[in-house]
């Protein structure tokens, strides 16, 4: 669907992107999980063809690049930055996307999005009177005009309340559900780990590894804690394997219980940067 | 061509929406043209308008007229023998207008009622009509003014009266019971003055009182009032400035431009500085369409400042157009040269900060020595060979010539040569140096 063959991009002395790759397959929700800096916006940027990579290649559904305007179009892009008209109303910002992208029925489209990010009901107000929330939905309205193929969102969730944030998840769920492919850049680990069906963690603009939650964490989440209770006495023992241990717990006898902590990505993040990703 | 027309719309809508750009845009460049109008009209505003009298009547309510007219502060008059003389003296721009009392101005109420009215006829110079109305008002004034007097004769009052029971009776179309009201309303107005003790009326105040209820009936009436002024204009001429307003409308004009370019040239700082001109661009539009759609927006309103300038200033200003064709093309050619400035100041600045400055306050010293703030023919010989540099010394000639100069096509065609020069260039740089920052 989306493939980047090991870009580099480089601001002067600062290296954003150094080296990255990735595949993203047709109707999945793939995670670039990195700190604020590692080159998640400019690898955004460069799979929407915009900002050219000093080295590297992209492909957009075995299109070719999509700096080819007809190509691009099979894209939508919701930058991190809300990127609208603060001076016109929620309406007037999708229709005059959705017009510029040439949509036919551009007025029924604008509708059918309102519907879709809930703002029918301040859909004549003017967005720069909208809470953060409702800034950050309109935003992934507007990269939705054209019905693209290929979703990138930008942070999606950046400086809006937990509220919001359930929402805006729960709608990238429903797209993905109809069929989406979308990238999703975020630096928080639960987000990653709730809606991402594959994540990539970036760090200095290098793709440190990527796989399901379940393949990281196993790779580099290093050992689960069991905690092993026999009266009031507990015995915490760190394993690769906690199904062996609990067994082998329960077999020496007298358990009265048992609880055992996985490692998260926040683990594999921190074994494989030697950083925590809250910094 | 679609996606230019809707980047350029948004680009209006987004202008109108600000206050800032709207005020220096529409409203900042009309209040200098007015007042600039004023303080160069000499009038200053406040001070006593010039008014030419003829009094062609021999009747005393013309003798009452014309003193009022004389002692009213708010009038300095000239008296003329002839209304010939007077009109001379208006077209010569001595005085705002001459107020005609004419022969058939009689002392009799009779013509009150009859429907004609007191006549009293004016000439004005179309270029002062702003001040129409208010000579006009204050003719009806001193007209009412003069009814107490005739209130408190006798004589005429009965004839009044008499004649009004005439008129009512001979009226066609009126219903039995309008015309008993009509009646009844005379034989009140009758009965009240004669009942006031003429030799206490020395004093205005009641039958001034009365005066006015008539005026308010009359004018509540609406169709009919016992004045009748007829305000005549001079036909517009040609050739020459007829007022200040011709001068300080194509000036105010070139500030609308100069209001256009700081609002463009600040939008594409703004969607630059605020990431929205990266995400147009990943619509699938060129940006040629880009720039083009912003082109557009700008040479728009440029043509919407212009043609709201000049029409104020005939409208409401009696200036007039002497080659409308020609004029347009100066609006064209200057809305095009202010459009590729705007570019070229959207394309060199690289913050808010410096497309304000640049937008409004590196103009303000174009404009100063392109007389913008001073026409130049005012200017000293040195600032007046400057003001060759700046384009609104160029946007002022070119419009001035078809506008009220009347100049022969042949002199127009340099200032606009000039202008089309100007805008290829600022086009041609400006859109250059936006294109260098906005990536691929
Ligand atoms: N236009 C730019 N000019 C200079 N440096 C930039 C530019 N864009 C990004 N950078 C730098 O590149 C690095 C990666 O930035 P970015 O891709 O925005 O990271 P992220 O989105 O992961 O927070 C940062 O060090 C940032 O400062
Ligand atoms: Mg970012």
């Amino acid at each position: 669907m989306l493939t980047l063959g090991d870009i580099r991009k480089r601001f002067g002395a600062t290296t954003a992107v150094d080296g990255l790759s990735l595949q993203v397959s047709a109707g999945e929700v793939f995670g670039l999980l990195g700190p604020n800096g590692a080159g998640k916006s400019t690898s955004l940027a460069i799979a929407t063809g915009l900002l050219a990579a000093d080295s590297g290649s992209v492909d957009l559904l075995g299109l070719g690049s999509p700096t080819n305007a007809s190509v691009r179009s099979h894209l939508g892009l919701a930058p991190q930055e809300i990127t609208l008209y603060a001076e016109l109303t929620a309406r007037e910002n999708l229709l005059f996307f959705a017009r510029l992208y040439g949509v036919a029925n551009a007025r029924r489209r604008v509708e059918e999005l309102l519907a879709i990010v809930e703002l029918e009901s301040r859909a004549n107000d003017r967005i720069g009177t909208f809470s953060g929330g409702m800034k950050r939905r309109l935003n992934l309205a507007a990269a939705l005009v054209h019905d693209p193929k290929v979703l990138l969102l930008d942070e999606p969730t950046a400086g809006v309340d937990p509220q919001s944030r359930n929402r805006i998840l729960e709608l990238v769920r429903t797209l993905a559900r109809a069929g989406k492919t979308i990238v999703y850049t975020t630096h928080y680990m639960e987000e990653a780990a709730k809606i991402c069906d594959r994540v990539g963690i970036v760090d200095h603009g290098r793709m440190l590894d990527v796989g399901t939650v379940a393949q990281l964490v196993t790779r580099h989440g290093g050992h689960s804690a069991v905690t092993v209770s026999r009266g009031d006495q507990d015995e915490r023992v760190l394993t690769a394997d906690p199904v062996a241990e609990v067994t082998r717990q329960f077999a020496v006898g007298g358990v009265t219980g048992v609880r055992v902590e996985s490692p998260d990505l926040e683990a594999v993040f921190l074994a494989l940067t030697g950083r925590s990703l809250r910094e | 061509m679609n996606a230019v027309l809707t980047l350029a719309q948004k680009d209006l809508r987004l202008l109108f929406r600000d206050k800032g750009d709207v005020f220096f845009t529409f409203i900042f460049p009309m209040l200098l043209a007015i007042l600039f109008g004023f303080i160069f009209g000499g009038g200053g505003g406040t001070s006593a308008i010039d008014l030419a009298l003829v009094n062609e009547s021999s009747s005393s309510l013309a003798k009452g007229i014309a003193g009022d007219l004389t002692r009213d502060s708010s009038f300095a008059v000239t008296t003329f023998a002839t209304r010939e003389e007077a009109t001379a003296s208006v077209r010569a721009g001595k005085v705002v207008a001459a107020v005609i009392l004419p022969s058939t101005m009689q002392d009799g109420l009779d013509g009150l009622f009859g429907g004609s009215g007191i006549p009293i006829e004016a000439v004005i110079d179309p270029s002062h009509r702003a001040e129409a109305g208010l000579i006009q008002g204050k003719l009806h004034e001193l007209a009412f003014r003069q009814f107490p007097r005739m209130f408190t004769d006798g004589a005429q009052m009965s004839k009044l009266f008499a004649g009004a029971r005439k008129t009512i009776a001979g009226a066609d179309g009126l219903t039995p019971a309008q015309r008993l009201a009509a009646t009844g309303f005379v034989a009140a107005g009758e009965l009240f003055t004669t009942s006031i003790d003429r030799s206490s009326v020395k004093s205005d105040t009641p039958a001034t009182a009365a005066a006015e209820s008539d005026a308010e009936s009359a004018s509540s009436a609406g169709a009919w009032s016992p004045v009748a002024v007829t305000v005549a204009e001079l036909p517009p001429r040609t050739g020459g400035p007829r007022s200040s307003f011709d001068l300080s409308f194509p000036q105010g004009l070139v500030w609308g431009l100069a209001g256009c370019i700081g609002a463009f040239a600040g939008s594409v700082v703004v969607e630059r500085s605020r990431g929205t001109l990266a995400r147009l661009r990943l619509a699938p539009i060129t940006q040629a369409h880009l720039l083009a759609g912003k082109g557009l927006a700008c040479f728009l309103s440029a043509l919407l400042v212009e043609v709201l300038l000049i029409s104020m200033a005939v409208v409401a200003f009696g200036s007039s157009i002497a080659q409308p064709f020609m004029l347009l093309v100066a609006f064209v050619l200057s809305a095009f040269a202010f459009s590729g400035l705007a570019m070229l100041v959207a394309g060199l600045c690289r913050t808010e900060a410096e497309a304000n400055g640049a937008g409004r306050g590196g103009v303000l010293l174009l404009a100063m020595i392109g007389g913008g703030t001073i026409p130049l023919f005012f200017m000293p010989p040195f600032l007046r060979t400057m003001s060759y540099a700046s384009p609104f010394r160029w946007v002022v000639q070119a419009v001035e010539g078809p506008f009220w100069r009347d100049t022969p096509l042949g002199e127009q065609i340099l200032p606009l040569v000039v202008l089309a020069g100007i805008g290829v260039l600022g086009f041609g740089v400006g859109v250059r140096s936006i294109r260098s920052t906005l990536g691929r």
